[in-house]
C-alpha cells in the first residue's frame, strides 16, 4: 500500500501531547515502508507504524489532515494524546488515498456489554418505579389520605376529564334538568345505602357521546350520556354504577391518581415535559380509560354484584348490557376498546341474576324516561 | 494588558455549506432512529464548529464521542427516574393535604400551585445539570494537543446559584451583576488548561457599567409609570397625559430589552477582560451589541424566509395528497397522513439546520473573532492533565433539557 510513497522528507507540525509546545517537524516513511519516521527539532526520531494512523474526523478544514496514534489509552478516544498535522497537499492526499486505516473505529473492548448493561439498567429502572415501587406507595398513601383531600382531587380530575371529552369549549358539561337530576338522586340514594360505604357516593351525569362511566377519587361517579342512550333499562346503568362503585370501595381512582402522578414525572423525563401539568392530565386520561388491573377490575365486579343483590336490583341488566357491548364490534364503544368485557364477565353477572330473590327495578319508569333526559 | 505584549487573534473558518449539510443529515438520522442519533449529531457539529476556531494556525478539538453521551443519557435516566418518581409521588400526596374546594381565584392558583410544585424539585437537578454539561465540554476540548478540564464540585454551584438568582429576584434584578460575576468566578476558577488554572479577576461592581442601557430602560418605565399616574390622583386626567405614559412606557420596554442584551454582551467583554491563565496568559473578547443583534434579526429572517417557504411547499404538496380525499367526504388514506408527518418533520429538520448555519454559527464567528490571548508564548510551557471520565458526559443536561445551542 505504501510502495509510491512520496520521496524525501515533508514538513509537518507535531504536538507530543505532554506539552502545548509545538514542534517543526519532518516526516518520511521509515525504511521497510511499514512506519512513518517523525524527526523532531532536536533530531530524535519517533515511528508510527501505518497501521495504527488514524484520521482526527470531522474537521471542517479538508486540506488540513490531523493524525493521531490509535493506542490502548484509558480515555475518551483510544487514542494517544500525541498529534500530527499535514498540511502539503501531496501528502495530505497521499494520506488520505493510500493509508487504508486512517478511518478506522477503535471500540474499545467490551463496548457493547457496557451498552447493553446500561440499556437494561435504565429499562429495569424505569419498569420497577412505573409497575413496583409507585404503585405499592400509592396503596399506602391512598389508604391514609384524608377524605376532604380526596373530594377535592376527585374534582380536580373531573374538571380535567370534562376538559378531555368536551368540545373544546367552556360549556359546562354537568347535565342539570331537574326531573333528570331528581331521579339521578333517587338512584344514588338506593344504591349508596347497598353499598354501605364510609365516604359518600355523588353521581353526575356528563353530556358526552361516549358510551363510558368513571370513578373518580373521593367517590365520585361520572355517566356520560352515551351511556344512557345506550341502556335499555335503569338496571343496566345500575349495573355499571355498581361496577363502578365497587373501584370507590376499593379506593382504586385514588390509587391510580396517585400512580400517575409518580409515572408523570417519569414520562416527562421521556417526553421532555419537566412540569406538573402532566400529573393531572395522566391521571384524567388513567381514570377515563379505566387503566385498572385485572385483579381490580374482578373484585370491582364481585364488590358490584353484592352491591346489586344489597338493593334488590336484578344483576340481569348488567349482564345484558355488557353482553351487548360485547357483541358490538362495527362501531367498539369508548368503554370497550380500553377495557374490554368479556362474555365471562357478563356471564358471571347472568348467573348471579339466577340466584337472586325478588327484585325490583332500580328506578321507576317515569324515573328512568327523566333520567335518559337528563341533558336536555 | 498593554500593547508591547506579544498577542494572537483567533480565526473562525466554518462555512454555510458544509455544516448546513452536515445539520440536514443529522436531522434525518435523529428522525429515523426516534430521537437516538442525537448524541452522534451534537457531537458531529462540535467536532466541526471546534476544528473551524483557530489561534495562530492551531485549532481546537473536540474528543468527545456519541457513545459516551448516551450511556451518560442513560445513567441520568436511571437517576431521575427514581429521583423524579419518589419526589414526584411525595410533593403530590403531601399537597393533596393543603388542597381544598378552591372557591376564589386565589385558591385557584394554589391548587394549580400544588400540581407544578415538582419543578422546584428539579430546580437544582437543572443547574447542576448545567455545570456538569460545562465540564464536559471542558474535559472533552484539546488545544496544542492539551486538554481543558473542570473541577467537580457541581454541587457548590447549585446552592451558591439558587441563593444568588433569588438575591437577584428580590432585589428586582439590582444585584444581577453580583449574580453573574460570582457565578461565573466559581466556574472560571475551577477551569483549567493543561496544568494551569483559570483565574476570574475583576469586581462585581465592575459589571454596574454594563447594566446602563438596561437602568435606562427601567427607569423610562418607571417614569412612565409616574406621567400616567400623577393625573390620575391630581384628577387632571387628559387624553394627551395617557397617550404619553404608555408611548414612554412601551419606549422603556424595548430599551430594557436592548439593554438586557447588551448587559449580556458587555458582561462577557468585561469577565473576558479579567481572565488569565496562571499566571502570565490574558484574554480579550470584545463582541458588539449591534452585531450581535444584527445577526440575530438577520438570521431569524433568512431561517423564517426559508423555513416559510419550504413550509408552503410542503403544505401544497400534502394537499394535494390528502385534500382531494377530504372534498369527497371519504377518510383520508394513512398514506396521506405519512406524507403530512414526513413533510412535518422535514420542515422541522430543515429549520433546525437553518438556525445552526444562520445564527448559532455567524455568532460563534462573531464572539470568536474578537478573541485575543496576549503572551501566547507562554502557552508551550504548560503540561497535559489527566483524562476526565467526565461523570455523566451531560447526560443530566439532554435528559433535563438543558443545554446551549450546539
Amino acid at each position: 500500500m505504501t510502495a509510491d510513497a512520496p520521496s524525501g522528507s515533508i514538513a509537518a507540525s507535531y504536538l507530543d501531547g505532554r506539552s502545548a509546545a509545538r514542534q517543526a517537524v519532518r516526516i518520511e516513511p521509515a525504511g521497510d515502508l511499514r512506519a512513518l519516521a517523525i524527526t523532531l527539532p532536536d533530531g530524535s526520531v519517533t515511528e508510527w507504524p501505518f497501521d495504527r494512523l488514524r484520521e482526527i474526523s470531522g474537521g471542517s478544514d479538508r486540506a488540513r489532515l490531523t493524525l493521531a496514534l490509535s493506542a490502548a489509552e484509558d480515555d475518551e478516544t483510544g487514542r494517544d494524546a500525541a498529534r500530527l498535522v499535514v498540511t502539503d497537499p501531496a501528502a495530505v492526499a497521499w494520506f488520505r488515498g493510500r493509508v487504508g486505516t486512517l478511518d478506522t473505529r477503535d471500540v474499545r473492548a467490551g463496548t457493547g456489554r457496557k451498552v447493553a448493561l446500561w440499556l437494561g439498567g435504565a429499562v429495569a429502572a424505569v419498569c420497577l418505579m412505573i409497575f413496583v415501587i409507585l404503585p405499592a406507595m400509592a396503596d399506602y398513601m391512598a389508604a391514609h389520605l384524608p377524605v376532604e383531600a380526596e373530594t377535592a382531587l376527585g374534582h380536580t380530575v373531573m374538571k380535567q376529564v370534562a376538559g378531555m371529552v368536551g368540545d373544546g369549549t367552556d360549556r359546562d358539561l354537568v347535565c342539570r334538568d331537574e326531573k333528570g337530576l331528581a331521579a339521578l338522586v333517587r338512584l344514588q340514594e338506593r344504591l349508596a345505602a347497598g353499598a354501605g360505604l364510609a365516604q359518600p357516593i355523588t353521581l353526575s351525569v356528563f353530556d358526552s357521546e361516549m358510551v363510558n362511566a368513571f370513578a373518580a377519587p373521593g367517590g365520585q361517579v361520572v355517566i356520560f350520556r352515551g351511556l344512557l342512550d345506550e341502556a335499555t333499562s335503569a338496571n343496566e346503568v345500575a349495573g355499571v354504577l355498581a361496577h363502578e362503585i365497587g373501584h370507590v370501595a376499593a379506593r382504586d381512582p385514588t390509587r391510580i391518581a396517585l400512580r400517575s402522578a409518580g409515572s408523570a414525572g417519569i414520562l416527562a423525563l421521556v417526553l421532555g415535559d419537566v412540569s406538573g401539568g402532566t400529573t393531572v392530565a395522566l391521571a384524567g386520561e388513567y381514570l377515563l380509560t379505566s387503566a385498572y388491573t385485572r385483579d381490580a377490575e374482578a373484585a370491582a365486579d364481585d364488590f358490584g354484584l353484592g352491591l346489586l343483590a344489597n338493593t334488590r336490583v336484578s344483576s340481569a341488566g348488567m349482564a345484558d348490557f355488557f353482553e351487548r357491548i360485547t357483541g358490538e364490534t362495527d362501531s367498539m364503544p369508548e368503554m370497550m376498546s380500553s377495557h374490554p368485557l368479556s362474555q365471562k364477565r357478563a356471564d358471571l353477572a347472568r348467573s348471579h341474576a339466577a340466584g337472586q330473590g325478588p327484585t325490583e327495578p332500580a328506578l321507576t319508569d317515569a324515573d328512568w324516561q327523566a333520567l335518559k333526559a337528563i341533558c336536555n | 494588558m498593554t500593547l508591547q505584549t506579544s498577542a494572537v487573534t483567533a480565526g473562525y473558518s466554518g462555512t454555510k455549506a458544509p455544516l448546513f449539510r452536515l445539520a440536514l443529515w443529522n436531522g434525518v438520522l435523529t428522525i429515523l432512529t426516534l430521537g437516538l442519533y442525537r448524541f452522534w449529531a451534537r457531537t458531529k457539529v462540535r467536532q466541526y464548529v471546534w476544528s473551524s476556531v483557530s489561534f495562530a494556525g492551531n485549532t481546537m478539538e473536540y474528543t468527545g464521542t456519541g457513545l459516551e453521551k448516551f450511556l451518560g443519557f442513560l445513567v441520568a435516566v436511571v437517576v431521575l427516574a427514581v429521583y423524579l418518581g419518589l419526589i414526584q409521588i411525595a410533593l403530590f400526596y403531601f399537597g393533596l393535604h393543603f388542597v381544598f374546594e378552591p372557591t376564589t381565584e386565589a385558591e385557584m392558583l394554589m391548587q394549580v400551585g400544588v400540581f407544578y410544585i415538582s419543578l422546584f424539585a428539579v430546580l437544582p437537578l437543572i443547574l447542576f445539570a448545567r455545570y456538569r454539561s460545562r465540564r464536559y465540554l471542558m474535559a472533552r476540548t484539546r488545544f496544542l494537543g492539551i486538554r481543558f478540564g473542570m473541577e467537580k464540585p457541581a454541587w457548590g454551584y447549585v446552592w451558591r446559584a439558587i441563593a444568588h438568582g433569588a438575591l437577584t429576584v428580590v432585589t428586582f434584578g439590582l444585584l444581577l451583576p453580583r449574580q453573574t460575576f460570582w457565578l461565573e468566578k466559581y466556574k472560571t476558577d475551577r477551569t483549567w488548561y493543561g496544568d494551569r488554572r483559570f483565574v476570574q479577576g475583576g469586581r462585581w461592581t465592575g459589571l454596574y457599567r454594563a447594566m446602563l442601557h438596561f437602568f435606562i430602560g427601567a427607569g423610562l418605565i418607571v417614569g412612565g409609570a409616574v406621567t400616567g399616574v400623577v393625573p390620575l390622583v391630581l384628577g387632571q386626567e387628559t387624553e394627551a397625559s395617557s397617550v404619553l405614559a404608555t408611548c414612554i412606557i412601551i419606549l422603556g420596554g424595548f430599551w430594557a430589552a436592548f439593554g438586557y442584551l447588551y448587559y449580556r454582551v458587555h458582561s462577557f467583554r468585561y469577565l473576558s477582560a479579567h481572565k488569565s491563565l496562571v499566571d502570565n496568559v490574558a484574554f480579550r473578547a470584545e463582541p458588539r451589541t449591534g452585531s450581535v443583534i444584527g445577526i440575530y434579526i438577520l438570521g431569524t429572517l433568512a431561517v423564517a424566509a426559508i423555513a416559510g417557504a419550504a413550509f408552503a411547499v410542503a403544505s401544497g404538496i400534502a394537499m394535494a395528497t390528502v385534500g382531494g380525499a377530504v372534498g369527497t367526504g371519504a377518510a383520508p388514506a394513512p398514506l396521506g397522513f405519512v406524507v403530512i408527518a414526513l413533510l412535518y418533520l422535514g420542515v422541522f429538520v430543515l429549520a433546525g439546520a437553518l438556525v445552526l448555519v444562520f445564527i448559532v454559527q455567524p455568532m460563534i464567528a462573531h464572539v470568536v473573532g474578537t478573541v485575543t490571548i496576549f503572551n501566547p508564548e507562554a502557552l508551550a510551557s504548560i503540561r497535559q492533565r489527566a483524562y476526565d471520565p467526565g461523570a455523566d458526559a451531560e447526560g443530566f443536561a439532554d435528559a433535563l433539557d438543558v443545554g446551549g445551542a450546539i
